[in-house]
């Protein structure tokens, strides 16, 4: 393969796995949270796609690794054969990762905000500053704040602390 | 350069795999039973978390193993399900305090800060690893790890003024105490693995660090005893609680042998 069609198969293969749906956030693209690493094409035509989990225990895994690898061996009409999604162990996953569209999506559609560490977390309703209701959400990412100025109840994804 | 990938330092890994595995499952127990609804959330929270860390320990088992250079990563989940419920109890690594059946709370609030104040001194032993795989999931590990710790702080924090309370509590640390010894009771392939360079140091040098933070944390002299390690030679032998629990985890593989996950 040439490295102009190597990069411009790169570039579909980008596409494709940025179709990928969170499973939990439908309309928000696992590019946007931050969790395509790399993209690898082989001498011999071999892809490999590296992701890196928000949390080592999501149990939603092997279904974005499902749902990448049809999704990748659909371009170009590759061979699924020749196609491997990897979970990587390095880098961790941060908030810093969620791209702005993925971050305004989460606002706008989710009443979600995101927190690294113990920064503050801005309403994603009235921009006030929240307090945390409890360190356990509906899930490992999530936390639950309360908005004292627009009473909202704020899911906040988190990482780092 | 890679290490040399052996039976021993293989062991070694196995060990805090099958830890982190048992002690996820105890942790899920808890869900839908819990105390109250933050509880449930917490435990299924933090049991994901350490059966996680137990699938990428079992992905690097695996891996490193493989002759044809796979590493750890790409494993397959089928291949992780297999080394995680399809071995013979005689050749699981775990330590007796995770292999206990879930008791009432306050056991499974102390065995819980119990754990995690040690696995975190293991992490660290490893964080540094010649084997990289290993080094990488340590240093993830240990940033969600943080989650665990201030959980049972949080709760023990508020719970341990109250003389009620910390009398349970002060009790059910000296029923768990001679058992949670045993977690620093290394596996026979602990030493190559120091010699390899896959570990800093034995874990048990980290011994009368943990026992200072269990000082602290409970206000007590724990009563220190040195049985569990005689009793489970070198983790080789499970307690009489193992079988129970293997078979309450395959319990839904059982019911159908051929189906394909």
């Amino acid at each position: 393969m040439s490295r102009i069609a190597s990069a411009v198969t790169a570039i579909r293969i980008r596409d494709a796995v940025a179709a990928v749906d969170d499973p939990e956030y439908p309309g928000i693209s696992i590019v946007d949270l931050g969790l395509l690493e790399s993209i690898d094409i082989g001498p011999d035509g071999d892809i490999t796609i590296g992701l890196i989990p928000t949390f080592s225990g999501c149990p939603a895994l092997a279904m974005i690794a499902d749902e990448v690898h049809a999704a990748v061996s659909a371009v170009n009409e590759l061979d699924a054969n020749r196609v491997e999604v990897r979970w990587l162990n390095t880098p961790a996953w941060t908030v810093d990762r969620i791209s702005k569209t993925g971050r305004d999506t989460m606002a706008q559609e989710f009443t979600l905000a995101v927190r690294n560490k113990l920064e503050p977390v801005a309403c994603p309703r009235c921009g006030d500053e929240t307090t945390e209701d409890s360190l356990f959400g509906s899930s490992r990412c999530r936390a639950i704040h309360l908005c004292p100025s627009c009473a909202e109840v704020i899911e906040v994804m988190r990482s780092g602390a | 350069m890679p290490i040399p990938w052996t039976p021993a330092i293989r062991e070694f890994v196995l060990a805090f795999a099958d830890d982190e595995h048992l002690m996820g499952q105890q942790h899920t127990e808890w869900i839908g039973v819990a105390p109250f609804l933050e509880e449930d959330l917490a435990f299924c929270s933090i049991g994901q978390d350490e059966l996680g860390h137990a699938a990428s320990l079992y992905a690097i088992v695996i891996g490193e193993g493989d002759p044809t250079g796979a590493s750890g990563p790409s494993v397959d989940n089928r291949a992780i399900d297999s080394v995680a419920f399809d071995r013979n109890p005689g050749r699981w690594r775990s330590c007796n305090l995770v292999e206990m059946p879930t008791q009432d709370w306050a056991h499974a609030l102390v065995r819980h800060w119990l754990y995690d104040s040690a696995e975190q001194l293991r992490w660290e032993l490893i964080s540094e690893s010649k084997l990289a795989s290993l080094a990488e999931a340590a240093v993830r590990a240990e940033r969600e790890e943080w989650f665990h710790r201030r959980h049972a702080d949080g709760l023990l924090d508020i719970l341990m003024p109250d003389p009620t309370a910390g009398d349970v509590l002060r009790s059910a640390l000296a029923d768990l105490m001679p058992v949670a010894v045993g977690m620093f009771d290394p596996v026979i392939g602990e030493a190559a693995a120091i010699e390899a360079g896959v570990t800093a140091a034995p874990f048990d040098s980290r011994l009368p660090l943990w026992i200072d933070l269990v000082r602290d944390r409970f206000d007590i002299d724990p009563v220190l005893d040195d049985r569990a390690a005689s009793i489970q030679q070198h983790r080789t032998v499970r307690s009489e609680h193992f079988e129970n629990l293997l078979s309450r985890m395959c319990e839904v593989l059982d019911l159908d042998p051929a189906a394909i996950w």
